[in-house]
């Protein structure tokens, strides 16, 4: 196959395994991975965008691996409470030069093991300071070292704007976390970070990224102005808001800044503290709040029509499924006649699957084995729908209600366990005599 | 009846012009897997009969030539016969067929190719370079159809200052970019002299790679599923 020989010699501008290992660690919370969004051209040099982004590994967690997700420095002079890095926190620092942090990313980027570089860092000395020092990479990245290829670039809150400004013509993509779903649990839990230091910077860029779109259309301006937009993150369980609350927030953040996305890291315990709940919270609920953000952005749901303000998503159901047993006088819909928007209302039946069944339904009636030729998962859907008039679902509510819950923990059922059947015994044994 | 071929598009446009209007026709171009008992028909590739064919395919959907292309590159024994059966319904239906999902023809042949796609797709982020002595970058890999030309375009674009080798080790071939030209060639053995820091990135990338994961929220599952351990191989991660 091939045989391969080695010369012994070590470059001495490589970056520890230990300052990697350290700065890696205090990143790896960071939920963001997303290298889409931006066709950024190699103009001599290496590296490229791809705008539909690429996973190059996966870890045990189940995670991609799309970028270096890495922090400059972890040398932090906030205390938010919730986060390992903090002032308080007895762990070992280190900081990366510049020119590590550069040929780290060059050389993964090479052999393939990266699509690019997510830069972070924890505030050092004020974040002014820590601006310039994420500034300089990126710069240097781009310019001296010539990469092309993707670059996500996390904001520091409350540094001067026009170095923000100067970053985002360097990265493809700036986040500034939104960290905390409400001001309140921001003064208790990130006494350092206010609503108005976290939002201003998101607005602003939306702002200037209009601007510059404007210009590049009358060919005023030549660059690249954040090609990959905005993301941003909140921890969710840290404090006691409602997903009805978190969704709102989220709504506004799309749309009245143009959001990419909105990503959700559930709580760990790193740290204890008293004003924490010592408990992790389940994936359950971040997997449960993904899914009501996607009906969000590609389903044509609003947040009001899913839940209240201070309500939670329920667990026995998804999100759609829990908006459809809300609204049964809508169901059940001809799969031959419904329009697109309809369709994607239904349980069980996604976007793709959506257009799919638009489009081969053209030519023929689809009746409920097309359907399954096709291979539509039709365990939710069948009880929402009809096929030329014939109805395949079960015509008791209940049952209805049983079945779908019983659906929901066997297909995920690495994510849910018994967890939802636990919690109502009674969904449990409707499942299985729905089933007989 | 059993039609073979040499395994060429052009083997097949002409196998496919002979047996079309056989109503239980089989296409192959292995002979090793016809049923015993059976006399097969050898097609002898006609180029001009195949130009023809593949002009009035072409009319009737520009790209079938690119799907037929992706589905004669699928590792499946039964690839020739898809495509063969859906492009016998484009010719009927002389118009583009790709969408009409509840046929079965249809779905088979949109399967094969979305799944031909989805590993280049995946390609594009499992190459794993290393880079030898002289600066050119080696990649051998395994992957389950013939695509390691069809890589070419991605990696070219992003490392145009880098020669590099796509080494498929099953097929024993190699798509290869010199620097300035891209080629393919039969490559059954490479020998590789490794570059002085080549260790030290993969052992670098290893440590990022344990340290990236978060251990109390394990979902091996879920991480099979989207890198499939056949694929473990070629990547210095995965290896102890």
């Amino acid at each position: 196959m091939f045989d391969f020989y080695v010369l012994t010699r070590y470059n001495l501008g490589m970056i520890t395994e230990e300052k990697l290992k350290i700065l890696t660690e205090s990143a790896k919370y960071d939920v963001s991975c997303s290298s889409s969004g931006s066709g950024r051209k190699n103009a001599g040099g290496i590296g490229n965008g791809y705008v539909s982004g690429c996973c190059h590994s996966f870890t045990p967690d189940g995670r991609c691996i799309s970028l270096l997700k890495i922090l400059l420095s972890n040398d932090c002079i906030y205390n938010c409470r919730y986060c390992p890095n903090r002032l308080d926190a007895d762990v070992p620092r280190a900081t990366a030069t510049p020119d590590e942090i550069c040929e780290l990313t060059i050389d993964f980027y090479k052999r393939n093991y990266i699509e690019g570089l997510f830069l972070s860092s924890a505030v050092c000395k004020n974040p002014d300071y820590t601006m310039e020092r994420l500034l300089l990479v990126v710069k240097k990245l781009r310019t001296e070292y010539r990469f092309h290829g993707y670059i996500h670039l996390k904001g520091i809150p409350r540094a001067d704007p026009l170095l923000m400004r100067e970053a985002a013509l360097y990265a493809d993509r700036m986040s500034y976390n939104v960290e905390l779903p409400s001001e309140r649990s921001l003064k208790l839990l990130a006494p350092q970070k206010s609503k108005q230091s976290l939002l201003e910077p998101i607005k602003t860029l939306a702002l200037q990224q209009a601007q510059y779109r404007e210009e590049k259309k009358q060919g005023l301006f030549k660059g690249h102005f954040l090609p990959a937009g905005q993301t941003t993150q909140m921890i969710v369980g840290a404090s006691p808001e409602a997903d009805g609350q978190i969704l709102r927030l989220t709504q506004a953040l799309y749309l009245k800044t143009g959001m990419k996305r909105v990503y959700y890291s559930s709580y760990v315990p790193v740290v204890q503290d008293k004003l924490l709940p010592e408990t992790p919270v389940g994936q359950l609920r971040e997997h449960r709040l993904y899914q009501a953000d996607w009906l969000l952005r590609f389903y044509g749901f609003t947040v009001e029509e899913l839940l209240a303000e201070g309500e939670n998503l329920s667990t026995e159901y998804d999100p759609k499924c829990a908006w459809a047993l809300k609204n049964l006088h809508l169901f059940p819909v001809e799969i031959n006649r419904a329009p697109l928007d309809t369709l994607l209302r239904v349980p069980g039946i996604g976007a793709k699957n959506a257009y799919k069944i638009v489009e081969a339904r053209r030519y023929t009636k689809l009746t409920f084995e097309d359907l399954t030729k096709m291979r539509i998962a039709l365990k939710r859907a069948k009880h929402f729908i009809t096929c030329n008039g014939k109805f395949f679902g079960a015509e008791n509510e209940t049952v209805v209600r049983g079945l779908l819950a019983a659906a929901e923990t066997t297909e995920s059922a690495e994510q849910l366990s018994l967890f939802s059947l636990q919690s109502n015994p009674q969904n449990a044994l409707i499942a299985l005599t729905g089933q007989l | 009846m059993f039609y073979v071929f040499d395994g060429s598009i052009q083997g097949f446009l002409t196998a496919f012009l002979t047996a079309f209007s056989d109503p239980n026709a089989e296409l192959s171009s292995r002979e090793a897997q016809l049923p015993l008992g059976l006399t097969p028909v050898f097609v002898q590739t006609q180029p001009l009969r195949a130009k023809k064919a593949a002009e009035r395919l072409q009319s009737f959907d520009k790209s079938c030539l690119h799907d037929l292309d992706l589905l004669l590159r699928g590792g499946e024994s039964d690839n020739e016969q898809i495509a063969f059966r859906y492009l016998r319904f484009l010719a009927n239906a002389k118009r583009p067929v790709k969408d009409r999902l509840a046929e079965t023809d249809v779905f088979n042949a949109v399967e094969r190719i979305k799944r031909v796609g989805l590993e280049i797709h995946r390609f594009h982020g499992f190459i794993r370079f290393m880079e030898t002595a002289s600066g050119a970058l080696y990649a051998p890999f395994s992957p389950d159809n013939d695509i390691c030309d069809l890589l070419l375009p991605h990696f070219r674009a992003r490392l145009p200052q880098y020669p590099f080798v796509l080494h498929d080790v099953k097929r024993k071939k190699a798509a290869v970019y010199d620097g300035k030209n891209v080629f393919v060639a039969p490559l059954p053995h490479a020998d590789i002299l490794l570059s002085a820091d080549e260790l030290g990135w993969r052992s670098l990338w290893k440590e990022y790679y344990d340290a990236v994961n978060i251990p109390s929220r394990e979902r091996l599952k879920q991480m099979r599923g989207y890198m499939p351990a056949r694929y473990w191989e070629f990547l210095p991660e995965k290896q102890p």
